[in-house]
């Protein structure tokens, strides 16, 4: 009996220690260091800010910030950069967010970029204007150039961008403008209500609606005139032809920049530059490319990157332009200091229509929903200290 | 019937000049403004509120 319960308890035991054994393994081959990519952003992330779209100085800052420089780093399990990596880098905007809209509700939850480059020491970096506030996505994919050169590397990696600190600044200056203008109304409307023989309404609130509505009139003859003004300048400045063929010859090398013509905000727009020989139409695989998307009303870079062509002399990539204004793409080449062929950097530049995209309906009347809702509080209150005035009297 | 049309006419005239009435006249009003300033997609009235469209926290402006 005693040794049946002894043989029990010993087999018992050894299916603990059999379970433990296969548990610590588990855990240990989760927890040991595996190939990853690591993410530096220049400012760190927690200071960038999101797009100025309009930096003026009556209300802006006045200048619009650099891109934030995003540098990617492929490391080995011991964390050792890996060479001869070929990253896919595409950027994912912040999920949709209609009852607390951002400036572009149309880009929420869009793709950004979308880029394929060779990365000769594993680092990829890129500089990129993020255009709202909220947490990016990047998906990393990192292959080898050699085959079987390391194990390849699929990530997504997080990017939290705060709010504007203006906005937020400026935000309690609008609650209390709303909050005036509903509490001012209602401690007028509010007032004692006499009306005189012939009158249609008290003096005073036919002041007030008579006020409320000439100022919709001014406002509304300002914007006009503005707008009449903004044109007239628009005529005076008309704009320079420029070369829009996307393809330039040079000491006996040809760059060429094709793709979309057009784009459209939400949607993104594909480039491909591509240098070949002009004579033999080979393809020159050891330059450098680099890339600048720059918005031409306001001038500020919205894109740039700088790295090596592939085997077929390319570099192709899709970005979006999220603001509905015309872009240029300037794709300058240069010679690799320890490629075989050396020439003088040149250039090709291509200007892109961006169509503009109005905001949703409902996600304007959310908003104006709010707005009014804080116009009202201001009302009740006002409406609400009057009629206490007067029963005090 | 010439008397209840008069009624009916006081009656009215008693409901849009009252307190209530005035109030939301009186919101609509500056809804619209609102709307006009932050929300209009009005090409003229866009461009001339562009900095402060973009410079309010819940306004989308493009």
């Amino acid at each position: 009996m005693f040794s049946k319960f002894k043989f029990r308890w010993s087999r018992l035991m050894a299916v603990a220690c059999f379970i433990s054994i296969l548990c610590y393994a588990v855990i240990s081959v989760s927890q040991s260091p595996r190939p990853s990519v690591q993410l530096t952003t220049e400012p760190p992330i927690a200071q960038t800010v999101p797009l100025e779209a309009e930096a003026t100085e009556y209300l802006g800052s006045g200048n619009y910030n650099a891109p934030v420089q995003v540098k990617l780093q492929a490391r080995d399990a011991t964390g050792a950069p890996l060479q001869n990596a070929r990253f896919h880098v595409q950027v994912l905007t912040p999920p949709p967010t209609p009852w607390f809209t951002t400036d572009f509700p149309i880009v929420e939850g869009t793709k950004l970029l979308d880029i394929e480059a060779n990365a000769p020491t594993g680092e990829f970096q890129m500089q990129q204007v993020f255009p709202i506030r909220g947490n990016y996505q990047l998906q990393v994919q990192v292959t080898p150039l050699v085959a079987n050169g390391f194990a390849p590397i699929e990530q997504t990696l997080n990017l939290t961008v705060p709010e504007s600190p203006l906005k937020l600044k400026y935000f309690p200056v609008v609650l209390v403008v709303l909050l005036a203008i509903g509490f001012g109304g209602g401690w007028i409307i509010g007032g004692q209500q006499e009306i005189q023989s012939g009158e249609i309404a008290p003096r005073q609130v036919r002041l007030l609606l008579s006020g409320v509505s000439i100022l919709a009139i001014a406002v509304l003859l300002f914007f006009n005139v503005s707008a009449e003004f903004a044109a007239h300048a628009g005529m005076e400045s008309a704009a320079l032809p420029v070369n829009n063929s996307g393809l330039i010859e040079s000491q006996g090398l040809k760059l060429e920049l094709t793709g979309d013509e057009n784009a459209i905000v939400g949607q993104t727009a594909s480039f491909q530059a591509k240098l070949t020989n002009s004579q033999t139409n080979q393809p020159v695989s050891d330059a450098i490319f680099k890339l600048k998307s720059t918005q031409l009303e306001n001038n500020w870079i919205a894109f740039a990157y700088q790295g090596v062509s592939d085997a077929k002399g390319s570099l192709a990539w899709q970005e979006q332009f999220f603001d509905g204004a015309p872009h240029k793409i300037e794709v300058e080449v240069l010679p690799n200091p320890k490629g075989n062929q050396q020439f003088q950097p040149f250039q090709v530049t291509r200007e892109i229509e961006v169509e503009g995209i109005a905001p949703p309906m409902s996600v304007r009347f959310i908003s104006l929903f709010y707005f009014t809702g804080v116009l009202a509080l201001g009302m009740m209150a006002g409406l609400g200290l009057q009629r206490r005035r007067l029963q005090q009297i | 019937m010439r008397t209840s049309m008069q009624i009916s006419w006081r009656r009215t005239e008693q409901f849009v000049l009252s307190m209530p009435a005035q109030a939301i006249l009186y919101m609509v009003l500056w809804s619209l403004i609102i709307w006009l300033v932050y929300f209009s997609t009005y090409p003229a009235i866009h461009d001339s509120a562009h900095s402060l469209r973009h410079h309010t926290l819940g306004v989308s402006c493009h």
